[in-house]
């Protein structure tokens, strides 16, 4: 052997000594650690230039949702060229996600965002982070990390460093930003957003469920409407698992597929399925007892076109557990059939005030199907529904007639699509709502109802999208509610523009005789090139 | 705003909203999660909701934004991120198919 190559390799073997020192206060063992994939990348990979006086720097001080630490490992290939395969990406992000991530409780109020729900809105605390954090990006891509005070400072001058627009952005012409940047926001966000924290003590010292089992499944994808069905999860190594899926829509629509999913941080499931002719995605969470999941599926190729999803364990354990109540309206002096889905389920259903069961039409213990007869005197308004004599978080809602319709969202996004950007479509839905004890419709009083079917249409939502005739160019609706965009690029017919457009999307509800109407508004608007999974 | 005169449509619209009372509605960033409503334009919609005050069309100042890393979360920049992210394509007009989407599939 070289004198050189002795030398590099003797360098080596101090650099994995000091990065398995460094990491074993993760609570791992150097002989252990040495094995997994993921620290092997740390080792040979990360500690090149995260290395200093023998310690880790900057990687042990942050904790991050598996997804923000994908971002960072991509950054770091974008940024200072690390080259690492498909595997050691996911190996890194899988051991850092784990040692590293976020209890549930401090992942939930942003989960909406892990999720990728379309045509959301992030409220950031206040002005200040609003103005210094959400200008460019969610808030919620701040609020699901958590890392030290100056650690925090370091994000700073790093948006400083590769952003330096920032000081545009954070409003640097009206005041001393830097100053608020470096000085004051590092504490906040500490104090907000810790890195040490009782609930990630917890939740990291605590010995979490496998996902392992079969599962009573249901939720809505907008568009296609509400599905019940199962789920069967085999265990394939650590954290691995084989999926099958049985998801019936109704009758004549039952999607099968089968899919793999890889747990991270005890519950975080993020997975991949074909369900039907399409490739799907999955982020779930496991509840913390492990008993049961909720999370939303998408496509892979369209993540705004999805399904909620709500899961219970459908085991011995499992004591009228409900997953779903379909349907949630029932008008009032009708009979309707009502399905309800969970695991563990009595034979005893309790609807609520003036809803009586007529007819057993199915009972085991994962499914009741009933005939109800709603009295004609019943009060509008919403029951929780009970099983077994528990009541459950799931209601029906009774009425008489609908007061008022919204379009959800009330403010929707398309893209349009092109080069290498496939189009982003918007999904509405109308939503039926009663007036509540105010008597108005529009108030915070409003009882929500649920999804109706609806005829749909555009317009142009001002005298400027009339004038540039954006309904022409920017795309067209769906009979269910889902708007397809244009091609993008520029328009030689249309003077300045390419195919973008600002719409009113309007909802028509048939109501017995009564007909009602509801406007959202659409925003046919530009690609963008950098479609990170937290945006 | 004694001394200023309004000369084009983003410039009546911002008029108008102070004008009519309205500019404690117009917030900044109330718009849809990842989509950007700050001045100077905005990236996807405008400060309004809307398109109207953003560059029309996009791809004439797409450079002018990616050059000095105007939305470095929506685009590449190629100030620092993506320094190579336009060579070959010199117009955007032209060439805006050929540009790569930054983020690698998983």
């Amino acid at each position: 052997m070289k004198p050189e190559t002795i030398k590099n390799t003797r360098r080596h073997l101090r650099i994995a000594g000091a990065v398995a020192l460094a990491l074993g206060m993760a609570g791992t063992t150097p002989a252990v650690a040495a094995q997994d994939p993921g620290r092997e990348v740390i080792d040979k990979k990360c500690a090149s230039c995260h290395l200093e006086d023998g310690k880790l720097t900057r990687i042990p001080e942050v904790r991050k949702t598996p997804e923000g630490w994908d971002m960072t490992v991509v950054r770091m290939g974008i940024w200072h060229k690390v080259e690492l395969t498909a595997d050691e990406r996911r190996a890194v992000v899988k051991y850092l996600a784990d040692r590293q991530g976020l209890a549930p409780s401090e992942a939930a109020a942003f989960r909406f965002l892990t999720e990728r729900r379309p045509n959301m809105q992030d409220a950031p605390p206040d002005e200040e982070m609003a103005q210094m954090c959400g200008r460019c990006h969610s808030y919620g891509r701040v609020a699901l990390q958590r890392r030290d005070e100056d650690e925090w400072r370091k994000l700073m001058h790093t948006h400083l460093g590769q952003f330096p627009s920032a000081e545009y952005s954070a409003l640097g012409r009206d005041r001393n930003w830097w100053e608020i940047a470096r000085d004051k926001m590092p504490g906040r966000l500490a104090e907000m957003y810790p890195k040490n924290t009782d609930a990630w003590r917890d939740w990291s010292r605590a010995k979490h469920r496998p996902a392992a089992g079969r599962w009573v499944v249901a939720g809505e994808r907008s568009g296609w409407g509400a599905y019940t069905g199962t789920m069967t999860v085999t265990a394939k190594g650590k954290d691995r698992y084989e999926v099958g899926y049985e998801l019936h829509f109704g009758p004549g629509n039952t999607v099968r597929g089968k899919g793999e999913s890889l747990v991270y941080t005890g519950y975080e499931w993020r997975g991949t399925a074909q369900l039907g002719n399409e490739q799907t995605q999955s982020i779930f969470a496991l509840s913390e007892d492990g008993a049961r999941m909720s999370g939303r599926w998408f496509l892979r190729k369209a993540d705004e076109i999805g399904a909620t999803f709500e899961a219970v364990r459908a085991d011995k354990a499992a004591k009228n557990a409900l997953v779903s109540v379909s349907p949630q309206m029932l008008r009032a002096g009708e009979t309707a059939t009502v399905t309800v889905a969970g695991a563990g389920l009595d034979a005893k259903l309790d609807l609520g005030s003036g809803v009586e069961v007529v007819e057993w039409l199915g009972k085991s213990a994962e499914q009741l199907k009933v005939r109800v007869k709603v009295a004609a005197d019943a009060a509008p308004g919403v029951r929780k529904v009970a099983v077994g004599g528990r009541e459950s978080d799931k209601s029906v809602a009774v009425y008489r007639r609908i007061d008022s319709v919204r379009v959800e969202p009330a403010f929707g996004i398309a893209r349009v699509g092109g080069g290498t950007n496939p189009p982003v479509t918007a999904q509405f839905d109308a939503v039926a709502f009663l007036d509540g004890a105010d008597g108005k419709p529009g108030t915070d009083d409003d009882v929500r109802l649920g999804s109706v079917p609806a005829k749909w249409s555009t317009e142009p939502f001002d005298e400027r999208a009339k004038h540039d005739e954006d309904l022409k160019y920017a795309g067209h609706m769906e009979p269910h509610g889902q708007f397809l965009p244009s091609f993008a690029g520029p328009n030689p017919d249309r003077r300045g523009l390419n195919n973008v457009g600002n719409l009113s999307v309007v909802a028509t509800v048939a109501d017995g005789e009564r007909s009602l109407n509801a406007k959202g508004q659409l925003v046919v608007t530009v690609q963008r090139w950098n479609p990170t999974p937290l945006r | 705003m004694k001394r200023l005169r309004a000369l084009n449509h983003k410039a009546h619209l911002l008029e108008q909203a102070a004008t009519d009372g309205h500019r404690e509605e117009v917030q900044l960033m109330s718009s849809v999660v990842g989509c950007t409503t700050t001045f100077d334009p905005g990236w996807e919609v405008d400060a309004f909701g809307g398109l109207a005050s953003l560059c029309q069309p996009m791809e004439a100042d797409l450079y002018g934004c990616t050059d000095p890393c105007w939305w470095p979360a929506q685009l590449a920049d190629s100030l620092n991120t993506a320094r190579d992210w336009t060579d070959g394509k010199n117009s955007a007009l032209r060439d805006w198919r050929e540009l790569q989407t930054l983020f690698p599939g998983d």
